[in-house]
């Protein structure tokens, strides 16, 4: 067991939909601004500031790379480092990890971690079109029509296969989310959703149905990452990072051996054992979704549900408002929309904002612990991470 | 968007040899001439023992399918006018996994496990390898 090392101080979002006159780059000041203020700093406390890729618009993300987010926030000449990170929807993980070894070795005292994008506003064949190219071979899959949406389709289709999980119970994490999202007043969906609904909508890819599938939104958040021993004298609701684990299991989606799995077996029993925390410790879970099978997936690599099939304790209402582990209560990609990478950057700063206490209608009362996944691509990586009030 | 054409493979000078043979409708699988093993996609050096003899091997283009799923609807660019496809990751029988389509009369009843063998769909100046039920008319 590790004593942690860093812990983030601050948070900042936007709310998330189609939000044409709202450029990214109004967004991520937007969000960085609440962040800092979040966090009671002075832009001239950051030291280090972590732009995430952004794949909208090459003219934004080429911004965020030289330093835009520095020179608008005025953080010139007392920023030391302005450096991207990026591995698809995996980076929420992947950059508090980083910012985690960063603010742990002394090369940054308090970094600034940033998404902005705006694949929602994008024309929908176009928003089609970029996502079979993220993860997508271009010489091996593309040829042969595969798509985000097919991702989905074959990890639900080897999934169901394996642990029997059924249409319904599928159809009920996309409601668990909803009715989380309905308490969200950043999410793009807020209306009820009922399993009927979307066992009624139309098919898309077997077997998922359009409301299996996410939707593209425009969305900005942020979060500051400073050393633990620090925390506490900055902000009095420290969340400190206990552990994390990860395992890379594929590129193209052909080649995963275990799309029932993919790593979240492996990743999850990494990061508990850092953590010295266990799945009965957990009183939260932020699961990335996108689609509802991978969330499914994460629950039981995770042994949250115990000892159940994940389908049947999210059909029990284990994991939507009241149940017993409450789980990704931004409503996911499914309900509070799909940013791109801010997908998971989203539910990263879900995890944070519940721990911090300050998820208003929809804050889950007496948390400890929770545990937040993310995955890139299409699914080439399982992330978890572990995080805490207590350190 | 019907109108569009599909994405084609721009082979690399390593994976060649793959698309040769399916233009020649022979299905080939890359081995390793210093481990021996079998490996797919097609790479530059091998990914097991880092060797750069790298051979084709003649496959039977058998194996069943790992997961399977129909698009019928919000297709990439290039696919509309192909909708309802059947996408698959087929297991071979060498033990190596790829991705393709599953195409004939019953390709729509397609199911985990089911046995396929290859066969070679033109498209462009390309052939690509897809891939049949052995047993049609299986019934549910
Ligand atoms: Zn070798």
């Amino acid at each position: 067991m590790q004593k942690a090392r860093a812990a983030a101080v601050g948070i900042g979002e936007v709310p998330s939909g189609r939000f044409p006159e709202r450029s990214e780059i109004e967004a991520a000041i937007l969000a960085c601004r609440q962040a800092i203020l979040d966090a009671g700093m002075s832009p001239r406390d950051i030291d280090v500031v972590m732009p995430v890729g952004a794949l909208a618009s090459r003219h934004f993300n080429v911004d965020l790379v030289f330093s835009r987010l520095c020179e608008e926030l005025g953080m010139l000449r007392s920023a030391r480092m302005n450096v991207q990170v990026m591995s698809g929807g995996a980076t929420s993980a992947s950059m508090l990890a980083l910012a985690e070894g960063l603010v742990a070795s002394g090369l940054a005292r308090n970094v600034l971690c940033v998404h902005s994008d705006a694949v929602g506003s994008l024309p929908k064949q176009a928003g089609i079109d970029l996502f079979s190219t993220t993860g997508v071979s271009e010489e091996w899959e593309a040829p042969y029509g595969h798509n985000m949406n097919a991702v989905g389709a074959l990890a639900s289709n080897r999934y169901m296969h394996e642990t029997g999980t059924t249409d319904e119970e599928m159809a009920a994490l996309c409601v668990s989310l909803r009715k989380w999202a309905e308490l969200n007043p950043h999410a793009m969906f807020r209306t009820p959703l009922t399993i009927e609904e979307v066992l009624a909508s139309k098919m898309v890819a077997t077997p998922l149905r359009a409301k299996h599938c996410n939707m593209l939104a425009d969305g900005a958040a942020a979060f500051i990452v400073a050393r633990a021993e620090d925390a506490s004298h900055i902000t009095a609701n420290p969340v400190y990072v206990r552990g994390h684990g990860s395992l890379v299991t594929h590129y193209t989606t052909s080649q995963d051996t275990d799309l029932a799995r993919l790593g979240y077996e492996q990743a999850a029993a990494q990061a508990y054992e850092k953590a010295g925390i266990g799945p009965k410790d957990i009183q939260i879970a932020e699961l990335y979704d996108a689609y509802p099978v991978f969330a499914m997936i994460a629950l039981d690599g995770l042994k949250l549900c115990r000892g159940e099939r994940a389908g049947a304790f999210v059909a029990a209402g284990e994991t939507a408002p009241g149940g017993s582990m409450p789980m990704t209560t931004n409503g996911g990609m499914l309900s509070q929309g799909h940013t791109a990478v801010g997908g998971g950057i989203a539910v990263l700063v879900e995890a944070f904002r519940q721990l911090m206490g300050k998820a208003g209608a929809r804050q889950v009362p007496n948390l400890v612990n929770a545990v937040e996944t993310a995955s890139g691509g299409t699914w080439m990586d399982s992330h978890v991470t572990i995080l805490s009030k207590e350190h | 968007m019907t109108n569009s054409p599909r994405p084609l493979p721009h082979p690399s000078h390593w994976s060649a040899g793959y698309w040769q043979a399916a233009a020649e409708r022979r299905f080939v699988v890359q081995e390793c001439g210093d481990c021996d093993r079998p490996i797919m996609y097609p790479k530059r050096v091998c990914p097991y023992c880092l060797g750069e003899r790298l051979n084709w091997r003649a496959s039977a283009g058998k194996g069943e399918i790992y997961a399977v799923t129909t698009q019928l609807a919000g297709p990439p660019t290039g696919f509309a006018d192909r909708l309802p496809y059947v996408l698959a990751v087929i297991r071979l029988d060498e033990g190596v996994q790829l991705m393709s389509n599953i195409v004939g009369d019953s390709a729509l009843e397609a199911r985990i496990g089911d046995r396929v063998s290859v066969d070679f769909e033109p498209a462009g100046d390309m052939v690509l390898p897809v891939f049949r039920l052995e047993k049609t008319g299986v019934s549910q």
